[in-house]
């Protein structure tokens, strides 16, 4: 067969190749692209209370800079954001380091050790919401054994964040964990050696070699707990509906009141597209940050 | 939208007309007309649905019809019954509304099948549509349509512990007066006790907090305009916030029915105010079965206003079988099936059931059931069922009520701040179209 023969033979089989799989390509994107141009679409509606539709141009974006519920949403949406991340990025890594050295470990504890973040946040929600019950709930009860004052937890506009953050944390701190020690786990031994041999105690040798070399992985268990961290709702929904009064109503619990309680959906899909923004955003971000971390 | 029940002035014309025609037409009425046919029914989790449904299979077998169930919880069923209905989807034949809350919205929307004509031309013998309350059904037409077939009549209602309160040698309470400084007594008689509890999560304040509005004689709009701030109004929100804020538990803010129910069963609250339809879960384990007595909540200066709703089977405007649809509400809202329900606890929208022999033998087995059918007595003669603002916007309108109680209750605002920005927020809301 001449170059050009198969040449002719290779672009044919490309070309089947391309119509074989063209529908599923295309069904694929569309259920991808049709949501995303729908949510837009509607950005641009106006809705009454009844569902009567209009067109609103860029009238509902215009609401949001005026919105006092939609500012406050996204202060409680990045103070969460903020508390959960840095606690869970700190525990993660410190649970990860527990799990690599505890060598003889067994599989059971360390299972157990990892086993929050597959209970279903619902089911999460509503066992911590039992749990911290200000009447009925075992915190206070526990921390009134040693003496300590009750807290309302979840019905103090004061401390209802940093409760939702420790819940969330609970829950999501293990998936941090783990996948910092798979990074812990193919990091390279040869510089261990080389810092044994030079006498650097443990804290220099976590701090100058193993801590620089995790920052990819650490950015990356970043990058997926930012997408889940910014779009927060499940848990609050369960625990808190965005109370007391909006001491806890995020981006994401509003948008979904607006929409689903009020019947606006265009406002709510203007909601929705902001906070997608600050979510590419943040990860955008980290994701420049990884890049110069790489090593 | 005041909703007097069973006073004869408010009987529906359309009611006398549906109970004329049934008459005419129930000798032609044939329940396997539609044999074979599916009817989806998008029902709310609640203990209404699941007694309903307790019996779907008699409806199966009485149509040869067969009953399919979207079942969800109370929220997440409106997320459900918004995309259908946005899509202009036939999905759902057959779905649950509460006319008090979403009845206008819905209405507006032209989501709900007119019932007026079916419930002239398609009614069984034995179905008596004049025998179900007047007052929901006047409470659920809207613009001259009769939207929705009640299911069920409920409350709140008032919960105390007969033992607590002799212990600490109180009277019952008869005024809102009387119910605080009786929590007052509780505080000091018995520290272990929370003296009264009631909503104090946002969205669900409005159902418990109307009735004490109206007791007191306050009212939602007055001109046109909100009138939270009006003197009733005022002393409406500063009571209902002041009772929780002394007497409620630790993170009242948090409370709606679960967690009161929970509170009281457990024996640690001495009051309780909540819905009727919590006396199965409250007398769970029977804890409570004999030290518990029930009434309606206390009056204010303006009497005993209680507030009385029901949740309602409606027809989609949508649906392509608005017939086939018909005959499950008819059937789920008929005498036979009501008083089945009723034996399960589900108070009955129809007198006649209450009074049926077999119910009152259920009734009397226990005091605290005779008392529970007597609250439900008053509710259904004295109720109204304006639980947050009488407007299109009515479950916003509800969050603002809330915002207004919980400002008080967490002191983060005095109340004429708190009253003042509900009413500039609740204004907007009346003056949307």
């Amino acid at each position: 067969m001449s170059d050009a023969a198969a040449t002719l033979a290779q672009d044919r089989q490309k070309l089947e190749m391309s119509a074989l799989s063209a529908p599923a390509v295309i069904f694929t994107v569309a259920m991808i692209a049709f949501p995303v141009v729908y949510t837009v679409w509607l950005g641009f509606q106006n809705f009454s209370s009844t569902g009567k539709q209009s067109f609103a141009g860029l009238a509902n974006y215009s609401k949001l800079v005026s919105d006092y519920e939609f500012w406050h949403g996204l202060w409680v949406t990045i103070a969460l954001y903020v508390l959960s991340l840095v606690l869970q990025l700190v525990f993660g890594v410190w649970l990860a380091l527990v799990l690599f050295h505890a060598k003889r470990l067994p599989g059971i504890v360390r299972s157990l050790f990892i086993s929050p973040f597959m209970m279903p946040p619902v089911v999460a929600g509503m066992m911590w919401l039992v749990i911290l019950d200000p009447s009925l709930g075992a915190a206070n009860y526990v921390l009134q054994t040693f003496g300590l004052p009750p807290s309302d937890w979840l019905a103090s506009p004061t401390w209802v964040i940093p409760t939702v953050a420790l819940i969330d944390s609970w829950q999501w701190t293990p998936y941090v964990a783990l996948i910092v020690l798979g990074g812990l786990q193919s990091l390279p031994p040869s510089v261990y050696e080389a810092a044994q041999i030079d006498g650097a105690s443990p804290f220099k040798t976590f701090q100058r070699i193993t801590l620089p070399l995790l920052l990819p992985t650490i950015v990356t268990a970043a990058i997926l707990r930012s997408v889940d961290l910014l779009r927060f709702f499940d848990i609050i929904y369960i625990t808190t509906q965005g109370g007391p009064g909006n001491a806890s109503n995020t981006l994401n619990i509003y948008g979904f009141r607006v929409g689903f309680e009020f019947f606006n959906i265009g406002y709510a899909s203007a909601l929705m597209l902001t906070l997608t923004a600050i979510v590419f955003g943040a990860v955008l971000a980290f994701n420049r940050l990884r890049g110069a971390v790489a090593w | 939208m005041k909703a007097r029940m069973l006073a004869t002035h408010v009987a529906l014309p359309v009611l006398a007309i549906a109970a004329a025609s049934a008459q005419a037409h129930a000798a032609d009425f044939e329940w396997m007309k539609f044999k074979g046919k599916t009817v989806t029914f998008l029902a709310n989790n609640n203990p209404v649905a699941q007694a309903l449904l307790t019996y779907k299979a008699d409806f199966e077998k009485l149509t040869g019809m067969t009953l399919k169930v979207d079942g969800y919880q109370e929220q997440q069923m409106r997320q459900r019954l918004v995309t259908v209905m946005n899509a202009n989807s036939d999905e759902v034949d057959v779905f649950m509304t509460l006319p008090s809350r979403e009845g206008e919205q819905f209405a507006a929307a032209g989501w709900y099948g007119d019932l007026t004509t079916m419930a002239k031309t398609d009614v069984a013998k034995d179905y008596d549509p004049a025998g179900l309350s007047q007052a929901l059904l006047k409470a659920a037409t809207f613009g001259g349509k009769l939207t929705s077939m009640p299911m069920n009549i409920e409350g709140p209602i008032f919960y105390y512990r007969t033992d607590i309160f002799k212990k600490c040698g109180i009277e019952v309470p008869k005024t809102i007066k009387e119910v605080e400084a009786a929590a007052g007594k509780i505080k000091t008689c018995d520290s272990a006790v929370t003296p009264f509890v009631s909503r104090g999560l946002k969205p669900a304040i409005a159902y418990t907090f109307s009735n004490m509005l109206h007791n007191i004689g306050g009212t939602y709009i007055a001109s046109g305009k909100s009138n939270l701030c009006s003197a009733k109004g005022k002393e409406a929100l500063d009571t209902y916030s002041r009772l929780l804020r002394d007497f409620g538990p630790p993170g009242v803010v948090n409370y709606s029915f679960q967690q009161i129910s929970a509170l009281y069963r457990s024996g640690r609250a001495a009051m309780a105010f909540e819905s009727s339809n919590e006396l199965r879960t409250v007398m769970e384990g029977g804890a409570r079965l004999k030290d518990t007595g029930l009434l309606p909540f206390p009056a204010g200066e303006a009497g005993q206003v209680p507030t009385t709703i029901g949740w309602g089977m409606a027809v989609s405007s949508r649906s392509k079988q608005p017939d086939a649809a018909w005959y499950f509400v008819q059937w789920a809202t008929s005498p036979e099936v009501q008083k089945k329900m009723a034996l399960q606890g589900i108070a009955p929208p129809r007198p006649s059931v209450a009074k049926d022999p077999e119910y009152r033998k259920w009734i009397d087995e226990e005091p605290v059931r005779k008392e529970w059918q007597a609250a439900l007595d008053v509710l259904a003669t004295k109720g109204s069922s304006e639980v947050g603002y009488p407007i299109v916007a009515n479950p916003e309108s509800r969050e603002f009520i809330g915002q207004a109680v919980q400002d008080l209750i967490l002191k983060q605002k005095p109340i004429e701040q708190a009253c003042a920005d509900a009413d500039k927020a609740l204004d907007a809301l009346i003056a949307q179209k």
